[in-house]
């Protein structure tokens, strides 16, 4: 799994690759950790649409650092989820209570940014 | 910290008489296998997907009430779905209830009163001590059920035990469960070990009002 994180008009894009497992969940909450600091100033986007699969751990993992996030009352989107990996997110049941958006673009739109 | 199994026994143990409430027994037997497989997962032993279910690290955890059930999962011949698991490991509850009861005593939660059937609660008798871990799990539950806070992966597990083992129609009023009973749903679908206990539950159900509406051959 490869993650990074870059700024795009005051927001924080973080970008995953790869598969997000009970291999690479711990690594993906670890650099969101370092990569977004609690006082990194607007909202924050998760584009997985380089992410190919996603398990339990992985999805735990999203909420772990989404949950972070709502005590830090800063605004966390995912966005880009397709394929076998919307349709994990789907069964989950994720969109009830993250948001999330089809493209960066619409993400970063409902954020304000 | 208790273990998801020791919470799922303390909380269908009936505060005041200490004996089991009434609990549809394939339910609980799912929900303690549930539990015991959670727990690997949390320990990244065990990861599923909605296709299978498979060991990440077959090293002892060291818990008694984990390691047979990882040995078994690590030894497997080949890679099933989790409901296939719930289901095997549901046969083996009466072991897994009867370890996490014998854990509950030995941590000074619960104390045997009479060995065949009844236990109580020592909370009854010593109340600045006992009786706070079901009370911290009960308000662990009730205080998610009553916010939008994000759960943490925990709480979405013992929810969705409890909602399997049908717990929250008593603990809560009739109106109280009408209030949280959508935010129980949304919150037991974030984990896939927990949804397959449910859909697991249903089926059975299903099953048992098929073979009353047919009746006895």
């Amino acid at each position: 799994m490869e993650l990074t994180v870059s700024k795009v008009d005051g927001a924080t894009i973080i970008e995953v690759v790869g598969r997000v497992d009970g291999a690479t969940a711990k690594e993906f909450e670890e650099k969101i950790t370092e990569g977004v600091p609690d006082d990194a100033p607007g909202a924050v986007v998760c584009d997985i649409s380089g992410v190919e699969y996603i398990s339990s751990a992985g999805l735990r993992a999203v909420l772990v650092v989404a949950k972070r996030f709502q005590k830090l009352k800063k605004p966390f989107s995912v966005c880009g989820h397709a394929g076998p990996v919307a349709e994990v997110f789907r069964i989950s049941g994720f969109e009830k209570i993250i948001s999330m958006h089809a493209t960066r673009e619409e993400a970063l739109a409902s954020a304000g940014g | 910290m208790l273990t998801l199994a020791e919470e799922i026994v303390l909380l269908v143990l009936d505060d005041s008489s200490g004996k089991f409430v009434h609990v549809p027994e394939h339910s609980f037997r799912y929900a303690l296998s549930g539990a015991v497989l959670m727990e690997l997962a949390f320990l990244d032993k065990v990861d599923t997907d909605p296709e299978k279910l498979f060991v990440l690290d077959s090293d002892p955890t060291g818990d008694d009430l984990l390691d047979p059930v990882l040995k078994h999962l690590a030894e497997a011949a080949e890679h099933r779905d989790v409901s296939f698991w719930i289901q095997y490991f549901g046969r083996d509850a009466d072991n897994i209830r009867k370890l996490a009861l014998r854990r509950l005593c030995d941590a000074g939660v619960l104390k045997v009163e009479d060995d065949l059937f009844l236990w109580v609660f020592k909370t009854r008798r010593y109340p600045n001590r006992d009786g706070f871990a079901k009370k911290e799990v009960k308000q662990r539950i009730v205080s998610l059920l009553f916010s939008n806070d994000i759960p943490d992966p925990r709480d979405i597990a013992i929810i969705g035990l409890a909602d399997a083992c049908r717990i929250f129609q008593r603990l809560f009023s009739r109106q109280e469960y009408e209030r949280v009973r959508d935010r129980i749903a949304e919150i037991r679908q974030l984990e896939l070990i927990g949804q397959t206990v449910s859909k697991a539950v249903r089926e059975i159900e299903l099953q048992l009002a098929q073979a009353s509406a047919i009746g006895p051959m």
